[in-house]
Formats: structure tokens, C-alpha cells, sequence
């Protein structure tokens, strides 16, 4: 119980002492930290606004005016019959004239003297995630255009392409610039932390000539490393939140009305526990790596 | 209490510190180790206390063997020796009073006992009245002291001493003999390393002389 007490006793001691050097640790771990909580804010809203529009997504596929309701049913069973397909929704052309006529609120005139409904009857075609591709899209488009009673199929042909690469670049950008912030910092955190340990080399060297335990020496400067960790960690993303809300400020926006739903979010609470958690292992390794060294036996 | 058996230390570069060391220091005694600077007294201090390895022979402190000790055994060692070293090591930026207390916590000792501890041995080198300033407000003489204290903290069998009265002048050097004399009294076997044979002369010790890393001289 003594033990315990003089370790965390120590470690405290040790936090205390380390002035300038302890700031310059936290701080580093607060900078590295901050840039990668930036980058994580950012992918992870694109992530969210992509996987928003995959859902989204849907083909159209306009039918003929004379079909019959046996040729629609045999159609729509053809249409499900598709792998890529998830799901199928049917808007006759009564519906579709009501939808036309409440989006065009107040220019109903438009559509005067046509006399007859002019809009097609369509289905919606709801795609699995894995088929929103170029290709893919251009073989079900082609297949389904061939069908008796479709009439046309349309579906945002620039848009799939453009996002689909817009988003493989980003992706292996965010992987490589996430890999070099992420070691850049490990890197830098525990050569901080090197260094207030050989500020303390000779304390360690006094500790092992008077017969402490190698536990003993590295507890206090592991213990202090998770806590200047988990502290510097823990700033950083006060910061980031703080810089989140006046941001959102800025623009006259709450978190939802950005893109849409489920847009313009802080970090997931998982990536905050994670974040901390990391901050405490980078603090605790970097300490571990730099004691390591002066523990000749 | 120490047994050294055919003892070798080479440095890098073929320096030969120790050649051949072969000792006895039984349960009790009080030894003088002299010789120049530079003789192998330090190595011969460091080998016991397992600071270093031999290069060759065997070492016997209190019946282990520390050249085969298992390095999780070596605290308790380490424990059982205090070692008063030529340059104090005392931590400049701590009181007189941390300095002693880092002992017993390392040792994981109850507080309580601990602070009784660090009382009787700062009574017992006169420095009571110094326990809350640093090191650095001290005479050589008194740090001197400060690091006799602090070996004494373990209650060790064995003192060993690396030139304890190395800049001291005569009168303070006789003080600090005086304290390890009575040290000595108490029980504690004792090795000093000097290099002041003047010292040594009067005092009616066992004598070990070393030179370029040879025992050339053993007279009790």
C-alpha cells in the first residue's frame, strides 16, 4: 500500500517538477493531436454526407403509357430479380402528377392545355452500396432499358462518376496523411518525454544504486507519461470542440441543416474515448521507451 | 563478509583495472583500501556492490555470489550495502530531508517508520537542524555527511566508502573517520577507499594496497 502510495506520490511529484518540459510535452501531444482530430472531423462528415447520398441514391426507370397491369407486375418482379437491386417503388402517373403539381407550387398553369397527363408512371429503384459504381450502374441501366414496357431509365450518370473519385482519392489521401500525422506524433511525444527523462537521469541513477526495483524506477515516469497523455489529449479535443461550435456559429447553422442529415458532427463518442486512450498509450510508451535506457542493470 | 576469488576487469582497449584480485574481508572489520588514482579502488567498490561485472573470478558478499546474482535479486542486494560515493549523488534540487526519504521509499518502507528513520540517521551525523535545505547550501563537509546518512539509511551490513574525505581538509577528514569509526561499532563491516595514506597511518587498520590493479600490499 506504502509502495503504491510513494509511486503515484512520485509520479505527481515528477508532473510537478517538470515545468517547461511538461508544457512542451503536453503541448506537443495537444498539437499532434489536434491536426488529427481535424482530419478525423473532416473525413468523418465526408463519410457521413457520401454514405447520406448512397442512401439516397436511387434510378428511375420510366414506363411506357400503355402497360398493362399484369405487364407491370411481371415487369417488377423481372426488376427485383436484379442483384443490385434493394428495393422497388411504384409511382403511377396520377401520383406522379400530384408530386409534379405540389413541386411546382403556384405555376400549375404550366401544365394548362396539355390536356391529358403527360407524365410517366415510373419505378424507383432503391441500389445496394456495392453496385453505386460506374460500371456497375451502366450494366443495370442497359439490361433494364431493354425490358418490355420501360420507356427510359435515368439515374445522376456525372454525379456517380465524379463523387466515386473524388471519394477513392480522398480516401488514400486521408490513409496517408492519418499514417504520418499519427507516427509523426509517437515520434515527437516520446522524444519529449525522453528528454525530461534525462533531465531526471540522475534521480533514476541514485534509485538504482540504492536498490529500487526496475518497476519501482519506471511506474512514477510511466504513470506521469499517462497523464500528461491523457491530459494532452484530452485539451486537444476541448480545443477542437471549442473550435467546432464557433465554427458552426460562424455559418448560422446547427450541426443537421449542413448537407443534410447526419452532416457537420462533431467526433463519434467512440473516436473521443479512442483519441484519449491513445493519448495515454502514446504517453505511457513514450515514457516506457525513454526510462528503458538508463535501466542498465 | 566479502570473497573475491581470482578477479579480472578489463576495459575496452586491453586497460587492465584489476588483475588477479584475490580477498578476504571478514564480518566486522574496518579496511582501508589505498593507492594512487587510478590503482582500481572504484572498480574494486563497484564490482561488490554489482555496479559492474568482473570480467573474470568470482565475488562472495555475505555468501552470494552477485556475479551470478539473477538481476531481479540485485535491489535486495543493493539494499543490504550502503555505499557512500565519491561524488555524494545527492539530488541538488531536493532537501537534505527527500534526499534520505528517496531510500526508504524505495524500499517501500511505511512513512511513518521511514521519517523516525531519517531523524536518528541526520541525528547521528549532526545535521538535525539542516534536514529542509538542499545539498546545495551545505558545506563539502556536510554533504560529506548527508551521503553517509543516506548510506546508513538501510541499516546496511556492509558501508562501502569511495574516497570519504577526498577534498576535506585534515580536521573535517578526521571528523568523518571518527563517524565511521563509530559506524563501525555498532556492527557495520566497512571498506574505504583513499588515497590519503596519511589518514590511514595512524589509524592501526587492516591496509590493502592496491596498484595498477594489483593487491601489492595486505597488512593488518
Amino acid at each position: 500500500m506504502d509502495r503504491l502510495r510513494y509511486i503515484v506520490e512520485d509520479a505527481l511529484t515528477n508532473l510537478r517538477r517538470s515545468g517547461w518540459g511538461g508544457v512542451a510535452s503536453v503541448g506537443t501531444i495537444v498539437v499532434s493531436f489536434v491536426i488529427v482530430g481535424i482530419f478525423l472531423i473532416i473525413t468523418g462528415n465526408l463519410g457521413a454526407l457520401v454514405a447520406d447520398w448512397k442512401e439516397q441514391f436511387q434510378v428511375t426507370v420510366f414506363l411506357e403509357d400503355g402497360i398493362t397491369v399484369d405487364q407491370l407486375a411481371l415487369l417488377r418482379k423481372r426488376v427485383q430479380s436484379e442483384r443490385a437491386v434493394r428495393s422497388t417503388t411504384y409511382t403511377s402517373k396520377a401520383e406522379a402528377l400530384q408530386q409534379f403539381k405540389r413541386e411546382m407550387q403556384g405555376k400549375e398553369s404550366l401544365l394548362e392545355g396539355l390536356g391529358e397527363n403527360p407524365i410517366p408512371a415510373s419505378l424507383q429503384l432503391r441500389v445496394h452500396e456495392a453496385y453505386q459504381t460506374p460500371e456497375a450502374l451502366k450494366q443495370l441501366t442497359a439490361s433494364l432499358g431493354r425490358l418490355e414496357g420501360v420507356e427510359d431509365v435515368m439515374y445522376g450518370q456525372e454525379w456517380v462518376d465524379r463523387l466515386s473519385s473524388v471519394i477513392h482519392v480522398l480516401r488514400l489521401l486521408g490513409l496517408s496523411v492519418g499514417l504520418a500525422l499519427g507516427l509523426a506524433s509517437l515520434l515527437i511525444v516520446s522524444n519529449t518525454i525522453r528528454l525530461a527523462v534525462y533531465a531526471r537521469a540522475e534521480e533514476i541513477e541514485v534509485m538504482r544504486l540504492v536498490g529500487a526495483t526496475r518497476l519501482h524506477i519506471r511506474l512514477p515516469f510511466v504513470l506521469e507519461g499517462i497523464i500528461q497523455g491523457t491530459l494532452g489529449a484530452g485539451l486537444a479535443l476541448l480545443l477542437l470542440f471549442g473550435a467546432y461550435r464557433a465554427t458552426l456559429w460562424q455559418i448560422q447553422m446547427t450541426p443537421g441543416q449542413i448537407f443534410g442529415m447526419g452532416v457537420g458532427s462533431f467526433l463519434a463518442p467512440h473516436w473521443v474515448v479512442l483519441m484519449v486512450a491513445v493519448g495515454a498509450a502514446v504517453g505511457a510508451f513514450g515514457s516506457l521507451i525513454s526510462v528503458g535506457r538508463f535501466l542498465r542493470a | 563478509m566479502i570473497q573475491l576469488f581470482h578477479v579480472y576487469k578489463t576495459y575496452a582497449r586491453d586497460v587492465e583495472a584489476l588483475v588477479d584480485i584475490n580477498l578476504q574481508i571478514e564480518k566486522g572489520e574496518f579496511v582501508f583500501l589505498v593507492g594512487p588514482s587510478g590503482a582500481g579502488k572504484t572498480t574494486l567498490l563497484r564490482l561488490i556492490f554489482r555496479d559492474e561485472l568482473p570480467t573474470s573470478g568470482q565475488i562472495l558478499v555475505n555468501s552470494r555470489n552477485v556475479v551470478k546474482l539473477p538481476e531481479p535479486s540485485l535491489p535486495s542486494l543493493r539494499r543490504s550495502i550502503g555505499v557512500i560515493f565519491q561524488d555524494f549523488k545527492l539530488l541538488r534540487d531536493r532537501s537534505i530531508a527527500d534526499n534520505l526519504s528517496l531510500v526508504y521509499r524505495v524500499h517501500g518502507v511505511p512513512a511513518a517508520v521511514g521519517k523516525r528513520k531519517v531523524a536518528s540517521v541526520l541525528k547521528m551525523v549532526g545535521l538535525s537542524h539542516k534536514a529542509q535545505m538542499t545539498p546545495y547550501r551545505l558545506s563539502g563537509g556536510e554533504q560529506q555527511r548527508v551521503a553517509i546518512a543516506r548510506a546508513l539509511m538501510s541499516d546496511p551490513l556492509l558501508l562501502l566508502a569511495d574516497e570519504p574525505t577526498g577534498d576535506l581538509d585534515a580536521d573535517l577528514a578526521l571528523d568523518v573517520m571518527r563517524l565511521l569509526g563509530e559506524i563501525h561499532t555498532r556492527g557495520t563491516t566497512i571498506v574505504v577507499a583513499t588515497h590519503d595514506t596519511n589518514l590511514v597511518r595512524d589509524l592501526g587498520r587492516r591496509t590493502i594496497m592496491l596498484k595498477g590493479g594489483r593487491v601489492v600490499e595486505d597488512r593488518a
